[in-house]
């Protein structure tokens, strides 16, 4: 076989799974609806200056408090509506998009990988390190959150980096918590041990032969802390300690435009829909996502549709 | 067993039909922004606390719904015997709840326990000046101060008098025994406060018989109990809420909403800067629009227009942005940054009317950068001693209804939240504090503020109205001071 045959080999190979996985998502249509519309709102924040009929931060106060576009008084200018100050609703969503995302994706990244990675070598080395660790994660979740989002604010000033260090700060634990758990437990498995006992460093074993193992659950649990984060973003936002104007988010606008609910139910709808429809579509394609790569889910899920396909013919 | 039934079902009748006879006796729910953190009138500096002892207790000063002052447990306005000495005649025959009488014994332990240090009292802010009170006799009483004080009238308007003996033996935190025409019942913790209406009050009974506070802190779920009937009176309604609640009443409060401009500041230290700051808001505008009307544009002063020293000849700023264009181009500032420093849900529509303004500074070539703080650290950047903001928002309360206390609070160099190093103006505040002579002193406070405006140390917004949301039945003319006396409600049914 010459270089050029194996390339293609590999090429095809890889192609092959792609559309094997692409028919896959295909069948499943809640994961395929997920999807769509998770690249739908990425898209949204990638080219909003394109796509945003308006800039999110020009007033106009004679003009604020109008109703959609589909109902009396509202005009076609602002389809969704203005706020409370006059600015465009669907603008603000459109730019509102890019700082939720960013916020939460880097919170999750970062925290994420923090909490791992105390995790990994808490459960590895067990004992006096695990002990030490695991109190400070304990003395972590007991100290008031609050209490240290204002001693970093007061320290590094608002900004959307201070956000995103401020909540990786204090959203890492639960990742730790998680890792520990399971590395402990894979540490016993044969083939660990095995890897032991031909003289692997811990480092390969831990990266080589435990992470593989965690990297379906972490995702999972990315998905459901990115919600959380982005309420938490909100509601700092709102008092102050986050995100600063002109600059919005989904849960910014959703706290300062409460207070109208009973007469403009437009400036808390459209965001929260926004934040409802990302979450959900978060938490479905997450658990595609844990279905497709897990073997013995994905038996599962083979013996089922095999089942439900004999049950038609017959 | 059928006779039972019914038997039972007459008595249930019979009762029904004492108990609308005895709905005479009338009683309403008050839903209050929070619940007191004590009920001794005298130490803390809460409004939850005023809202319910206002009722029990009195003072010897009051005010009318305009905010004119007349006497309350005082027989007549007070007159000064020297420099700096205030003699007040009391009402005479007047008890506590308790049966202890009022008399200058009582004002005289009211006026020593206020100001003795140990109690630290956070009330001393409006009673600062009063150094001791003597007894005449039975029923006059003289109140000494530290200086000619003008204003000392004024400062017993807030000075709540108790019964000497039970705050030496009774928990007044818990059980609040005044002269006012409403008696204390009992306070639930976390839910609710009630009161009962003074048989036997000087002025007469009256017509409410019972009050319940609730404390809701949420707008939206005061809102919501009104709508439902479960509260008569809510506080802070929102302009945009005026049509749907039942009935609403709104009146111009004590709150004026400014900026207050850094006028050492390398950008803000520009007079021709500060100009366009001032000339670049649309005040009609947002006064129209986001207060509906329930806000009235201050005229180019911070002052209160029912305070001694408003100067009514003064001229609101105009609008005129493409003047504060030029004047920011002229100064050379034009892309440069302005900060923006304010708070978020302190005041009516706070972060609206910042939002609003940083908006129209914004169109004149300045970078606007708004920072909106958590409130303990906003009162830093507005009270502390690090450097002063380009410019911050507050709306600013006059309880004393005078001039001294925007002047002291925004401009005095030993005020907390002044940003200028101007101290001729100083000087000239300083001498109004202790004038005697009215009218020299209204000329006065005539003159500081003319020079302010020009100087334009200051971006004056509204004076803030109060609304207050009330269920159908309510009859009720709100008070300028936003005290809630019941004893000025009634009911109709």
């Amino acid at each position: 076989m010459t270089q050029q045959q194996a390339r293609n080999s590999a090429q095809a190979t890889w192609r092959a799974n792609a559309s094997a996985l692409a028919q896959e998502l295909w069948r499943d249509k809640t994961g395929l609806v997920s999807l769509i519309i998770l690249v739908g709102i990425v898209a949204m924040a990638l080219f909003a200056p394109l796509i945003a009929p308006f800039d999110p931060a020009a007033q106009s106060l004679s003009h604020r408090l109008t109703p959609p576009a589909w109902l009396d008084r509202g005009v076609w200018t602002h389809p969704l509506g203005t706020d409370h100050l006059g600015r465009d609703i669907l603008s603000r969503i459109i730019w509102g998009a890019r700082l939720t995302l960013l916020i939460g994706s880097c919170v999750v990244l970062f925290g994420g990988a923090l909490g791992t990675a105390v995790g990994l070598w808490a459960g590895y080395n067990g004992g006096r390190t695990d002990n030490i660790l695991m109190r400070i994660v304990d003395i972590q979740v007991s100290f008031p959150g609050i209490l240290l989002i204002l001693l970093i604010v007061s320290v590094m000033g608002t900004s959307v980096v201070t956000l995103i260090v401020v909540l990786s700060l204090t959203n890492w634990m639960v990742f730790a918590r998680f890792v520990r758990g399971t590395v402990m437990s894979l540490r016993q498995s044969a083939y660990v041990e095995a890897a032991e006992i031909v003289g692997c460093h811990p480092a390969r074993i831990l990266f080589r032969h435990i992470l593989p193992n965690l990297i379906t659950p972490l995702l999972v649990l990315s998905i459901l802390e990115f919600t959380n984060i982005v309420l938490a973003e909100a509601a700092l936002s709102f008092l102050g300690l986050g995100i600063q104007p002109p600059a919005t988010s989904w849960g910014l606008d959703i706290a300062s435009g409460r207070d109208y609910i009973y007469i403009a139910w437009w400036l808390v709808t459209f965001p929260g829909i926004c934040i409802v429809s990302l979450v959900l579509s978060l938490n479905l394609f997450s658990s595609w996502v844990r279905i497709t790569t897990d073997p013995q889910e994905r038996e599962k899920r083979f013996a089922h549709s095999y089942m439900s396909r004999r049950g038609k013919r017959s | 067993m059928i006779r039972k039934c019914l038997n039972a079902l007459g008595t249930t009748a019979l009762a029904l039909a004492v108990g609308t006879a005895g709905a005479w006796a009338q009683s309403i729910t008050i839903a209050i922004g929070s619940e007191p953190s004590t009920l001794d009138p005298q130490l803390r500096d809460d409004g939850g606390e005023r809202q319910v002892n206002d009722n029990i207790y009195e003072t010897l000063m009051a005010r009318k719904a305009d905010g004119a002052l007349i006497p309350g447990l005082a027989a007549a306005a007070p007159e000064r015997v020297s420099e700096s000495a205030w003699e007040f005649v009391l009402r005479e025959g007047i008890e506590f709840h308790n049966g202890e009488p009022f008399n200058a014994d009582a004002v005289v332990a009211s006026v020593e326990r206020i100001i003795d240090p140990t109690n630290k009292s956070e009330q001393l802010a409006y009673l600062g000046t009063i150094v001791s009170a003597e007894k005449v006799d039975e029923t006059t009483v003289r109140i000494l101060t530290d200086g000619p004080d003008p204003i000392l009238p004024s400062r017993m308007y807030w000075m709540k008098m108790i019964p000497p003996q039970h705050a030496q033996s009774g928990n007044l935190d818990e059980q609040p025994v005044g002269t006012g025409p409403y008696k204390f019942v009992d306070w639930q913790h976390g839910s609710e406060i009630r009161i009962e209406a003074n048989e036997g009050y000087w002025g007469g009974a009256p017509e409410i018989d019972e009050v319940t506070y609730r404390f809701v802190t949420e707008s939206g779920t005061r809102l919501s109990g009104l709508m439902s009937g479960e509260f008569d009176v809510i506080t802070n309604l929102l302009p945009e809420y005026t049509s749907a609640v039942p009935k609403f009443a709104a009146v111009e409060g004590l709150e004026t909403s400014v900026f207050i401009l850094g006028a050492d500041n390398a950008l803000t230290s520009d007079p021709k800067v500060r100009e366009a700051l001032n000339l670049a808001i649309d005040r009609e505008s947002m006064a129209k629009n986001l207060f509906g009307g329930y806000a009235t544009v201050a005229k180019g002063q911070p002052v209160n227009p029912k305070a001694f020293g408003y100067n009514p000849d003064l001229q609101p700023y105009p609008y005129d942005p493409e003047r504060a264009k030029a004047l920011i181009a002229e100064a050379g500032a034009t892309g440069k940054t302005l900060r923006v420093n304010g708070e978020s849900g302190r005041w009516l529509k706070d972060r609206e009317q910042i939002e609003a303004v940083a908006g129209y500074w914004a169109e004149t070539g300045l970078e606007v950068d708004i920072v909106i703080e958590e409130f303990s650290q906003y009162l830093d950047s507005l009270m502390g001693d690090g450097p002063r903001p380009d410019s911050i928002f507050l709306a600013n309360s006059n309880e004393l209804l005078d001039a001294d206390r925007e002047s002291t609070f925004l401009l005095h160099m030993n005020g907390p939240a002044y940003s200028n190093s101007d101290t001729g103006l100083t000087e000239k505040l300083s001498k109004a504090r202790t004038m005697i002579d009215e009218q020299e002193r209204q000329a006065l406070y005539h003159e500081v503020y003319e020079y302010v405006r020009g100087q334009n140390y200051l971006v004056p917004l509204f004076h803030l109205q109060d609304i207050y949301g009330l269920s159908e039945r309510m009859e009720w003319t709100p008070r300028v001071d936003a005290k809630l006396l019941v004893s000025e409600m009634s009911v109709t049914e």
